[in-house]
């Protein structure tokens, strides 16, 4: 792995790699350089999750005259996918080293010790929803039951916009959640489910199920669980993958322009 | 070039611990820390978008003192000597209970502690609070 | 698309507990029969699933939705153990079982 980076940096194909190293007892990511190539054997795996590749667009963004690369789990190398079928980073503009550790249905592998399950309290599990539950186990609930807890789960949103944030594939300038025609801006809480429902939406067909909205969550809305229904749905009714190849075009709800499945005709 | 460097969040008494984004000497961005005990990778709004206010417009980087009714930017020395003036003068006339102290809950525990001790042992009075409803 | 746009939304809501309140329907200007039949049997259906349960979340100002503090007149609708009405709270279904 070290050597690869240092030969990327040597050759010039990048001038930055983004991968991570202990800093201040932390794990931090960090930003490689030619200019010291011995700092390159202290580079780490983990186990902490940053998005990278959105840092990476954000600096193309400032300075496209660098060339990046990053170190990236099958989160990333997906998320990278979907930023590049929505242009925002052009194919190959991002050069990656690959490892791998993803235990989403979206790919095969199943080693991520970043998404190991987390104990939730009695409270949460009585009137909530427990975060490691499946769609299916969910949907296996009575609807007015199951609207109560998504009502109690959105409830204790901050509205502090962490999911967001961290979203690596959240990459709109003007956000419908600070709209203010849309959701009121000003007011706490924010108005549920639609606020919800609304980002919800907004992730057909980009999330890429990385789990790290619901890290960033202060009060543990169990978002990877709304939008891995999204995601199902995605790919039940649209026949859409999302990020596992650069060749789809950018899904999108609103118009026609998803490439149609080869079982279409029936469908419609 | 562009650096991650780790920080607590200035604007309460928390201390959650934030990464911020810096490139070419510039604050991009705010993200939390995804090992700090405090705050376990979340963040409030106000963390979120800690980077806003250093890069702001409106940031006073210089101490302002009301000169004919204007704002003027004067030094640090001169805006100290301007304060310990009037408040000589405040207390001359008044005592020193006429006076008060806001501390902060943006500064160390040593900071608070130097203030209240200022409040009291030089000053002579009790009036000292703090912003913790920031 | 459409017709799939819907099935999405229709299935979101379904998820969350708010099922068979969204309806599309095909009709002409001139089926003026197909639309009163519609929309008499949607009604029907509406109303036999009560009331919107997002309105136990409104203030009645209808302005907020949120959290009882921001509404202090409506009464909490996940805590309350008194009057389940005609959505029964997870608690009491939990004391039941």
């Amino acid at each position: 792995m070290h050597e690869k980076v240092l030969n990327l940096l040597e050759t010039g194909k990048v001038d930055i790699f983004l991968g991570y190293k202990m800093m201040a007892g932390h794990p931090l990511p960090h930003a490689f350089g030619r200019h010291n190539p011995v700092e390159v054997q202290e580079m780490i795996l983990g186990p902490a999750r940053y998005p990278l590749e959105k840092l990476a667009v954000e600096i193309l963004a400032a300075r496209p005259d660098l060339k990046i690369g990053i170190l990236a789990r099958d989160c990333n190398r997906r998320a990278l996918n979907v930023l590049t079928v929505h242009q925002q980073v052009a194919p190959g503009q991002v050069q990656v080293l690959e490892v791998s550790c993803c235990p989403s249905p979206l790919q095969r592998h199943a080693d991520c010790s970043s998404l190991e399950a987390k104990e939730f309290g009695a409270g949460k599990k009585e009137i909530g929803i427990d975060n490691n539950l499946t769609p299916d186990r969910l949907e296996a609930m009575e609807p007015t039951e199951r609207f109560s807890r998504w009502m109690y789960e959105f409830q204790k949103c901050l509205k502090c916009y962490g999911c967001r944030d961290i979203c690596p594939v959240c990459f709109c300038r003007e956000c419908s959640l600070e709209h203010e025609d849309l959701i009121g801006t000003g007011d706490l809480p924010p108005e549920v489910p639609i606020f919800h429902l609304v980002r919800a939406v907004h992730m057909a067909g980009r999330c890429i199920d990385c789990g790290l909205c619901e890290d960033a969550c202060p009060v543990d809305i169990p978002l990877r669980l709304l939008y891995r229904k999204v995601n199902e749905l995605v790919a039940d009714l649209f026949d859409y993958k999302t990020g596992l190849s650069l060749e789809q075009p950018p899904f999108s709800l609103l118009f026609d322009k998803t490439a149609q499945p080869a079982a279409a005709p029936h469908g419609a | 070039m562009y650096k991650l460097v780790p920080s607590v969040c200035s604007y309460c008494g928390t201390g959650c611990g934030v990464l911020f984004k810096v490139l070419d000497g510039k604050l991009l961005g705010t993200l939390p820390l995804k090992t700090h005990p405090v705050n376990e990778g979340k963040l409030c709004i106000k963390g979120w978008n800690l980077h806003e206010f250093v890069n702001s417009p409106l940031r006073l980087k210089a101490p302002l003192i009301r000169i004919n009714g204007r704002f003027a930017k004067v030094t640090w020395d001169r805006a100290i000597r301007y304060t310990a003036e009037k408040f000589r003068e405040v207390m001359s006339q008044h005592g020193p209970d006429s006076v008060g102290f806001l501390a902060s809950a943006k500064i160390t525990n040593e900071d608070n502690y130097l203030i209240q001790k200022f409040a009291r042992a030089v000053v002579g009075t009790n009036n000292v609070d703090h912003c913790a409803r920031l | 698309m459409t017709l799939k746009r819907m099935r999405f939304l229709k299935e979101l809501f379904a998820f969350m507990g708010l099922g068979g309140r969204l309806r599309l329907e095909w009709i002409s200007s001139a089926e003026a029969q197909k639309f009163v039949k519609v929309v008499s049997e949607f009604t029907e259906e509406i109303r036999a699933l009560g009331p919107n349960p997002v309105g136990r979340y409104t203030c009645e100002s209808g302005k907020k939705i949120g959290r009882r503090a921001a509404c202090p007149t409506a009464p909490d609708p996940v805590l309350a153990d008194t009057a389940p009405g005609p959505h029964t709270v997870p608690r009491a279904a939990a004391e039941g079982r």
